[in-house]
């Protein structure tokens, strides 16, 4: 028996909605920002799956922007943690509910 | 055989993916998602998408997660502690959406028939490097000029945001009721007998030039 496409669909959906229970539920500002990242795998095996089933190699370009956007994401939204960190002394969301410092 | 190499994989990724979820540690949560990752990269394979596969292991397992985790030890995080929640009240609505979206999957498993037959064999060129790499520099240019131009703006923006002192630089030197110069424009001989001082911080800066940001609003109103 073949993997079908719903089943990835399924697999990436079920990883999606950990990703935004973790959002929901989590307080720690790291462990949120994992979540996302683990939001951002979920639609990317989409991507992957829809091109290897439709034989279209344009969702693996797209697989390749996202990642590029992760990164970039990874490495301002750990300098807004670090910094966040430095002026609070605390990684918790709802201490930092202000914009203001 | 591929089915249970499916279920395999698919099984370790929800795992991590929970695991990560539930634990209160940081650091036990970064390395479960490095499992969902590299179980991701392995379905990657099997969907016949070696490049994209082997992108996912070097690019989210090797450098964002080195990043997390780098973070992770020089905040030095301890175990999240159990607080009295005070969003007790979006707990229900975490369940009601997550009982939503797994019924949208099990809809797509049992009533969506029309998916297309089988993946590609490994004869497809699908997903190879040389056609990804055509697609991306034809048809594709555009996005990526644009993405090379946002990792120029992350770059910039993430030295800009985990630098220390705010709007001073680092070593400047302050003399109380004078103005302030950076330490390399300071000369000491014209300064007589004042003390210059150094501050980090603008706070400190306001605090010992005297103008403190009270004072700013009593000369505003």
């Amino acid at each position: 028996m073949v993997p079908q496409l719903s089943w990835y669909l399924a697999l990436s959906a079920v990883l999606f909605t950990i990703g935004v229970v973790g959002v929901i539920i989590k307080r720690n500002v790291i462990s949120m920002f994992m979540c996302i990242e683990l939001m951002l795998n979920a639609v990317n095996l989409t991507f992957v799956a829809f091109s290897s089933f439709f034989r279209d190699v344009s969702g693996q370009l797209f697989v390749f922007i996202v990642m590029t956007v992760a990164a970039a994401e990874a490495s301002v939204g750990l300098g807004i943690i670090i910094a966040i960190f430095r002026n609070r002394e605390s990684l918790d969301v709802d201490e930092a509910s202000v914009l203001k410092l | 055989m591929t089915a249970l190499l499916f279920i395999l994989f698919a099984g370790l990724a929800i795992g991590c993916a929970i695991s990560m979820v539930a634990q209160r540690n940081p650091l036990y949560g970064a390395i479960s998602l490095i499992g969902v990752f590299i179980s991701l990269a392995c379905l990657y394979v099997m969907l016949a998408a070696p490049f994209i596969a082997a992108v996912q292991v070097i690019v989210y397992a090797g450098a964002i997660m080195v990043l997390v985790v780098f973070v992770i030890m020089l905040l030095n995080v301890e175990q999240e502690e159990r607080s009295p929640t005070r969003l007790r009240s979006l707990i229900p609505i975490a369940v009601g959406l997550s009982a939503i979206l797994f019924a949208e999957a099990a809809f797509i498993i049992f009533f969506v028939h029309t998916s297309p037959g089988t993946p590609t064999t490994n004869t497809s060129d699908i997903g190879l490097t040389s056609s990804i790499g055509a697609g991306l520099f034809t048809s594709y240019l555009l996005p990526f000029e644009i993405t090379s131009l946002l990792l120029l703006m992350a770059i910039v923006g993430a030295m800009t945001l985990a630098r220390r002192g705010g709007l001073l630089p680092p070593g400047a030197a302050i003399v109380p009721r004078d103005q302030v110069f950076s330490k390399e424009l300071l000369d000491r001989r014209e300064i007589g007998d004042l003390m210059p001082v150094t501050a980090h911080t603008t706070e400190e800066a306001e605090r010992l030039l005297g103008v403190s940001r009270e004072h700013h609003l009593s000369d505003h109103e």
